[in-house]
């Protein structure tokens, strides 16, 4: 399931839709967020070079990490870095973000990964102005793709990071922005969700496609006493986790699933839930009634339905029957034989054979009242 | 009984004369309120007529589904149709581009018996009376044919996959607002003041009819997205001003992205309010327990309905329906309703199964 996010990302988006967009979202009982972005990014990555995705390039905005890191990590990935320009472009806004110190040249000579990558990390000093970061983010995409019309995915490090300098406004028209862009293949970020606010988090459910959330295994109480048990299991959730993801997909409807993450010295490792998985997705039927109307089958049915009085009338004698099967039997012979014939004992139907109580009854009630039923 | 008595009593009946409205797509109800077709002939006839004008109705948007275009969309197309001019504002750079998505209304007859079958159906009550043959002359269901075609110019089915005809688009009739240019909602206030003025409200006649639609009102990237009593305020006002036009608007609007008790404040502050849910795709259960899941679009819930000039309510049978597209053209409103529930699963007694009527291989929680 993680496989079909970045899938989803991979694919793109359609000419004239809105970039898929996932946000990944952890919090400090689950804290797993970069790991599950690290994962995301080398997935990405792999499949740009290996020219399966619709898009050529990646721009990465390194806010929490330096450059260097991701580049490592890109290269203990198995990712061969010397072309790297062509394809990924890192816009450093870890180094300087606010654009404090004065030479900016001199910090950027002890980078020596940098120096063996040069042209793909650029500094930006000014995390403040999300319009400026937009700019600085579409002239990369297009450095990447250059004269060849084509599409660049954009990652961001930490979308918490830019809140902290940025308005929530800023920082929301910069994503949708992003993904109006057209040449904007996929974009995915990083969410902290207990740093902000809940209104935050339902902003950018709002506007992300692709909502990934981490989730303790077992949930820490609060207020337990810091027992030796309550440790080991809150090392437990720094390693393992539920994965959730809602996805939105083009027919209107969501898509949920659900997998168990576990990080270890080797990577991260998705399993399907073992465990038996709760009824998802709850209710948003309060009331539903049973269905009483009919279908046109049904009603064509009912409309051919024979009712007992209905044929008579219809230019026939009218039988008035009262009661008495004797007068019937004397008066016709005709109209009504086939009612007739039925009351002769017919081997095939059933028969109800019954003894009188008493003599006292009166001779009516003998009859059997069904048959003034004229069907 | 007065037909038959021959002296004329001292009481006379004083039937005042309808008022038979001027213009198409305006219907006369009770309480000296004309309607406007909401362009969804199922949510016309559960509400009770359609929108009454000088109302504000309010749709509360999944931020999981596009629904509510489906409604908005429609409102327009409707609008368009009968000639009403048509203020839209929403937050994309260029709005007009939206007024291309717009349906086009169904116009040939056969797609309409389907409507007109049910209701004579069930005037048709067949009795099987014993005695009916010697009263002669079945009596002829009155042939309500005609009432039905005068229904089709109030209210047009949209056929979402036509564009609406550029005919009805062009001209004077639309204007187009950009949310992101309003950096002050003063500015919206004003555009809408200028476009309301034209059908003020005055005693009897009506002239025109126009329609808002604002789309999307508290989107996030908006520049007055903080400042929430602002937004109220301006809603506010442009309630006051739709109360003294005849003029129908229809706001969407997100409410988790609100504060909780601001999403509150709008919700007591419209006239009509609806929601739009996105259901679960491939949700076994949901497709046990509904009977034509696999169609279903969306549900829309129906909170509050218009009640103007009257202190009686509006009880609804049922609140929630289900979104779908008869024959993937056509928005159609159904109720929902149950499916037959499996008799194998949970209610028997012998053994320990729960009550829910959901598969029975897993115990619910509640076991009797």
């Amino acid at each position: 399931m993680a496989d079909s996010i970045c899938r989803t990302l991979r694919d793109g988006g359609l000419e004239g839709e809105h970039a898929p967009a996932l946000t990944i979202k952890d919090r400090i009982s689950s804290p797993l967020g970069l790991d599950v972005f690290n994962h995301v990014l080398a997935q990405l990555s792999s499949f740009i070079l290996a020219g399966k995705s619709q898009s050529r390039g990646l721009v990465l905005v390194a806010l929490t990490r330096s450059p260097s890191f991701y580049l490592e990590l890109l290269k203990s990935g198995g990712v061969q870095l010397n072309s790297a320009q062509k394809w990924i472009h890192i816009l450093d806004c870890y180094s300087d973000p606010l654009g404090w110190k004065d030479n900016p040249s001199r910090h950027e000579k002890a980078n020596t990964a940098t120096d063996e990558n040069p042209g793909t990390v650029a500094l930006f000093r000014d995390v403040k102005d999300a319009n400026k970061l937009f700019c600085s983010v579409s002239e990369l995409g297009k450095e990447l793709l250059g004269p060849i019309k084509g599409r660049f995915s954009v990652a961001i490090d930490s979308v918490s990071e830019m809140l902290r300098h940025a308005s929530l406004t800023s920082v929301a028209s910069f994503i949708s922005k992003l993904r109006s862009h057209d040449q904007v293949s996929s974009i995915f970020w990083l969410l902290h969700s207990d740093l902000h606010e809940a209104k935050i988090a339902a902003v950018f459910d709002y506007i992300s496609s692709m909502i990934a959330s981490l989730e303790p295994m077992i949930h820490p109480s609060n207020g337990e006493r810091l027992s030796s048990e309550n440790r080991s299991l809150r090392n437990e959730n720094l390693s393992r986790g539920n994965f959730s993801v809602r996805f939105k997909r083009r027919n209107g409807r969501v898509r949920q699933m659900c997998e168990e993450i576990s990080v270890e010295q080797s990577g991260i490792k998705f399993t399907p839930v073992s465990s038996d998985g709760q009824a998802i997705g709850g209710g948003p039927l309060p009331k539903v009634q049973f269905n009483l109307e009919l279908s046109e089958k049904e009603q064509m049915d009912r409309a051919s339905v024979v009712l007992p009085f209905e044929h008579q009338g219809n230019g026939k004698p009218i039988q008035i029957y009262d009661g008495r099967r004797s007068l019937a039997d004397t008066r016709t012979n005709t109209v009504h034989v086939p009612t007739e014939a039925s009351e002769a004992a017919d081997p095939r139907k059933g028969e109800i054979i019954y003894l009188r109580d008493s003599d006292d009854e009166r001779p009516d009630s003998d009859e059997d009242p069904d048959d003034d039923l004229d069907i | 009984m007065a037909a038959t008595k021959t002296r004329v009593s001292s009481f006379s009946r004083n039937v005042p004369a309808t008022l038979a409205p001027q213009i198409p797509g305006v219907k006369t109800g009770p309480n000296g309120t004309a309607f406007v077709s909401s362009g969804i002939p199922d949510l016309d006839r559960i509400v009770g007529g359609g929108f009454p004008l000088g109302s504000l109705v309010m749709v509360m948007e999944d931020p999981e589904a596009p629904h509510h275009m489906l409604l908005l969309r429609n409102f327009m197309s409707q609008g368009l149709v009968h000639n009403q001019p048509l203020l839209y504002a929403s937050t994309a750079n260029d709005p007009k581009g939206f007024l291309g998505t717009l349906p086009s209304p169904v116009t040939s007859r056969a797609d309409k018996l389907s409507h007109d079958d049910e209701p004579v159906e069930e005037k048709g009550l067949r009795i099987a009376w014993q005695y009916k043959k010697y009263f002669g002359g079945s009596q002829q269901i009155l042939n309500s044919q005609g009432a039905m075609e005068n229904k089709h110019e109030y209210g047009n089915d949209f056929d979402v996959r036509k564009p609406l005809q550029r005919q009805f688009i062009t001209g004077q009739k639309v204007e187009c607002i950009s949310l992101q240019d309003c950096p002050d909602l003063s500015a919206l206030r004003d555009r809408c003041a200028t476009f309301l003025a034209q059908f003020p409200r005055k005693d009897g006649s009506i002239s025109s009819v126009g329609r808002i639609a604002i789309q999307s009102f508290c989107v996030p990237e908006c520049s007055y997205f903080n400042r929430e009593w602002h937004m109220l305020s301006f809603i506010k006002a442009l309630r006051s001003m739709i109360r003294s036009s005849n003029a129908v608007t229809v706001v969407t609007f997100l409410p988790s992205v609100l504060s909780p008790s601001f999403s509150k404040r709008w919700q007591h502050m419209t006239d009509m309010l609806f929601s739009v849910l996105a259901i679960p795709d491939e949700d076994k259960d949901l497709a046990e327990l509904l009977t034509g899941y696999q169609d279903m679009v969306g549900l829309l819930n129906i909170h509050k309905v218009a009640r103007i000039n009257t202190q009686v309510p509006v009880i609804l049978e049922a609140t929630t329906f289900s979104l779908k597209l008869r024959k993937r053209k056509y928005l159609a409103l159904e109720s929902l309703n149950q499916a037959p529930v499996d008799g194998s699963s949970g209610t028997s007694y012998s053994t320990s199964g729960s009550c829910s009527s959901t598969t029975s291989s897993k115990p619910g929680s509640l076991d009797f």
